[in-house]
């Protein structure tokens, strides 16, 4: 039995604490954001490649199949808040090397592809919208082909590398420059997303079409766009008004997985959160800021459907699908874009680019920061070469671990936007088909975590004992055992549904070659790492392995 | 390289720190040993808890403990050793107290000071005891030092001359093994918590001096000092406001500020004498290994809350580290 006690009985004598700097209103802030309010692919790619499917229904499907893998993380975050993080949760309860490939794998290879992902979305998302929206405003076609630059693949790969290069210069002189950045991002998101939902929200449906048609003449095309748009998606067989089907609703939801599967992101900072052992704050902090997103993305597809209207969303679906030649000067009409020409206000474009721009290129912040401490941790493990961990003398940072994640981004920065192979079948699979590959391996890597939590009390029965969760039981059986397995059970439908389904891209034989071999080289590295550290005398296990006490 | 091979020539060192009073993480410090294959323990400081945990007596038969600011009540005595244990194992002290005893006690800080000196004493010698059992015949040695937590008198309570595995290694300069010597220091520069072992920069210099000056070369010596070297990477946490009780952050722009609280004493010192190794610890969320010149600093960190061994594995060779390894047992 067990109650609060405002004032604790206890004798304290002066000694020193432990100070972490990160509250949980802040964990809980950094969560909302890592999870990525731009990112667009459920509006655009879901009406596109699923008629019938129910956006809103989607995106809340995948907020509840997220929350028990969630409640495993607040489990697990609790049992472990100082050193959290995936890895150090699978390689404690699964083992090193279960641990290793999963996170190696899942996180530090496809994570890679996160950074071609951040490039395209500033390019995209960012500056070909400002200059679109810019050149609308003052009539100039020098702005609006430098929009329509943003869109090619030369634009993309050069804003990606660029991207990607000013991440790492920021982040190896300190992390101190980036914490001073994160605070001007984190507002301009806030200020660009809420700038969208009131221009949306504002306009009346009866107005777009001719918003559009009129911001369509102010970039040099056609004055009829909108008439145009559908003509143009009714002719590639796009079918606008299709009924309702449950399939594709349960299908839109591995996509809007893409955003919400980050809610846990902040057990990679358990070490900083000054509450990282409270339940309570667990709770708010990681399935508090997944529901405020889940209904945040959620609000926009109302918003998005109720303005422009579900029909014209799958003209937009058509033009990014190829179905159909829909787009504005090469920029296909993803929510900011729609949002950027209804407004058609250079104050407008200015705001909400921005938050874009900001938030593109925070995504690619994140990406370092997460894996180059993974990075470092397998480093300290010894499973990775001892220079990634090496910490600069000057700039206190692993540069080599930022030099070395940058290097390896640049293959895939070129492979996103340029490759293609023939599929056999007279058609060509390009890299970007595997957009949500990123999804899928970020998603075992979860998945994994779920199972961790599962068996935390079986596997790491002391861990668990001394854990504030260990408290909560149903019918004798450990909690976290339930939601583990109802989280993994949640996940392993999604990663089923990405395998099988081409709706969603990874059905491919790239994909399957792309997945399957970084799951190789992954284990193999482990394998390898594991026998010749072994004839040095390190036994990598040890970094892992509990040690028993009595 | 030899790949499948049994292992590398040379001493093997399983070192720790900061386990404040866990009962579960010195148990497990006792049998790394085995389950590591070291031939030699190295703790680096502050094995005292910072918190006891009166079970107090109630008039109807039952007890209160409060354990993580929850109330915990039990009846049995069998529920009354669980709860000890479980206090051990997260580090705390606990004592069996009515509840007249426990007012009288909370409202005198002396008497709070003569428990914790008592019962500190109580489990240092209790931890010895067990070091002497687990280790017997083994040949192997657990060396031992206080931290800046620690207090001097009951650190004491290590000198002891009964002891075969057991060596106390606090100010002094000790043979780990045939050529390798240890010198271990636990006093730390100031800190916001003014915590019991503090010294200035100078004095800290001065102590330093006295253990290291009288060796000539310092290539096979491993410098064992609770602080880490400052700005090193082990020693990165919050930077912290001493005016405010207790100590609270120090924001600027709306964010905490970091900066490196180890010592510029010690990092001299290192940079002077480049001994092999150093072995530090103090700052628990700086897990870290860094190269100083030729010497190899280490900090593991400390998850002791959690029941978490942190600790470095390292082998050592004719004056060298050639190998180690970061350990979460």
């Amino acid at each position: 039995m067990a109650a609060v006690t405002t004032v604790p009985e206890v004798f304290v004598r002066k000694s020193s604490g432990l100070v972490r700097v990160m509250s949980a209103r802040s964990a809980f802030v950094y969560n909302v954001l890592t999870m990525g309010l731009i990112f667009p692919w459920t509006y655009l790619w879901a009406p596109g490649a699923l008629p019938g499917g129910q956006l809103v229904w989607g995106i809340l499907l995948a907020m509840v199949l997220e929350i028990p893998i969630a409640l495993a993380y607040v489990w697990l975050s609790t049992a472990l808040p100082r050193s959290g993080g995936d890895y150090v949760f699978q390689s404690r309860v699964l083992g090193g090397g279960i641990g290793f490939t999963l996170v190696f794998s899942g996180f530090v290879i496809w994570i890679l592809q996160w950074v071609a992902l951040s490039g395209w979305l500033l390019s995209s998302l960012g500056f070909a919208p400002l200059f679109l929206g810019l050149g609308a405003a003052t009539g100039s076609t020098a702005l609006v082909d430098l929009a329509s630059w943003f869109t090619t693949g030369t634009g993309i790969v050069v804003t990606s590398i660029a991207n990607a290069l000013v991440a790492m210069l920021i982040l190896t002189s300190g992390f101190k420059n980036y914490v001073r950045l994160q605070r001007v991002m984190w507002v301009a998101i806030l200020v660009a997303f809420a700038t969208m939902l009131v221009v949306l929200f504002t306009t009346a449906s009866a107005d777009v079409p001719g918003k559009l048609d009129a911001f369509s003449a102010a970039i040099g095309g056609s004055p009829t766009f909108y008439q145009d748009s559908v003509a143009a998606a009714q002719a590639g067989g796009v079918e606008l008004n299709p009924a309702f089907s449950l399939l594709a609703t349960l299908l839109i939801a591995p996509i809007a997985w893409t955003s919400l599967q980050w809610a846990t992101y902040s057990a990679q900072q358990n070490g900083e959160i000054k509450s990282a052992g409270n339940f309570r704050d667990q709770l708010f902090i990681i399935v508090g800021s997944l529901i405020l997103t889940g209904l945040l993305l959620a609000l926009l597809a109302v918003v998005l459907q109720n303005t422009i209207g579900t029909e014209f969303l799958y003209v937009a679906g058509a033009g990014y699908w190829g179905a159909a030649d829909v787009s504005l000067a090469g920029s296909y009409l993803w929510p900011n874009i729609i949002a950027t020409a209804l407004a058609n206000n250079p104050i407008v474009t200015i705001l909400i680019a921005l938050g874009f721009i900001l938030n593109a290129h925070q995504i690619v912040h994140n990406c370092y920061i997460g894996m180059t401490r993974v990075m470092v941790a397998m480093s300290l493990d010894r499973l990775l070469p001892e220079m990634v961990s090496r910490v600069s003398d000057r700039f206190h940072t692993p540069v080599n671990a930022h030099v070395i994640y940058f290097l390896a981004s640049l293959p895939v920065i070129y492979l996103y936007s340029n490759y293609s192979v023939d599929d056999g079948a007279g058609g060509t699979t390009t890299w970007t088909s595997l957009t949500l590959g990123v999804t899928f391996a970020c998603g075992y890597v979860f998945v994994g975590t779920a199972i961790a939590g599962a068996l935390l009390p079986f596997r790491a029965k002391s861990l668990y004992e001394a854990s504030p969760g260990a408290a909560y039981k149903f019918m004798g059986m450990p909690l976290v055992t339930i939601v583990g397995t109802l989280g993994a059970i949640a996940g392993a439908i999604f990663l089923y549904l990405f395998l099988t389904k081409e709706e969603l891209g990874l059905t491919s034989d790239l994909a399957y070659q792309v997945v399957g071999l970084v799951l190789l080289f992954s284990l193999g590295w482990y394998l390898v790492t594991y026998f010749v550290r072994r004839s040095a005398g390190i036994n990598v296990n040890y970094a892992f392995k509990e040690i028993p006490p009595e | 390289m030899r790949l499948f091979g049994k292992g590398q020539r040379g001493t093997k060192v399983f070192y720790a720190t900061d386990v404040h009073g866990s009962e579960r993480t010195w148990r497990k410090f006792l049998n790394a040993a085995k389950f590591y294959g070291a031939d030699v323990l190295v703790m680096g400081g502050d094995v005292m808890g910072k918190l006891a945990i009166p079970i107090i007596r109630e008039a109807g038969g039952s007890y209160r403990a409060t354990i993580h600011g929850r109330v915990e009540r039990v009846t049995s005595e069998a529920e009354v050793e669980a709860l000890r244990g479980l206090i051990g194992d997260l580090g705390f002290y606990d004592v069996v107290m009515d509840e007249d005893e426990y007012t009288a006690t909370q409202a005198d800080p002396d008497a709070v000071e003569r428990l914790f000196v008592r019962l500190a004493t109580e489990r240092v010698a209790r931890w010895i005891d067990l070091a002497e059992s687990r280790l017997a015949g083994t040949g192997i040695k657990v060396y031992a030092t206080g931290g800046n937590d620690d207090l001097t008198e009951v650190m004491a309570t290590m000198d002891r001359t009964d002891t075969r595995a057991f060596v106390a290694c606090e100010d002094r300069a000790v043979p780990l093994d045939d050529e390798h010597v240890m010198i271990s220091m636990p006093y730390v520069n100031p800190t916001p918590w003014k915590t019991p072992r503090e010294d200035d920069e100078a004095g800290l210099a001065a102590r330093i001096s006295a253990l290291a000056a009288p060796f000539a070369d310092h290539g096979k010596v491993i410098f064992n000092f609770h602080a880490p070297p400052v700005d090193s990477t082990l020693d990165t946490c919050p930077m912290l406001d001493a005016t405010t009780d207790p100590p609270s952050q120090v924001v600027k722009g709306g964010q905490p500020v970091l900066y490196g609280a180890g010592s510029t004493s010690i990092r001299e010192a290192i940079e002077r004498y480049q001994p092999m190794l150093g072995l530090h610890g103090h700052i628990h969320e700086s897990q870290a290994v860094a190269r100083l010149g030729r010497t190899v600093c280490v900090n593991p960190g400390s998850e002791y809350g959690e029941g978490v061994l942190r600790g470095c594995l390292l082998t050592i060779a004719g004056g060298k580290v050639t190998s180690y390894q970061m350990t979460a047992g």
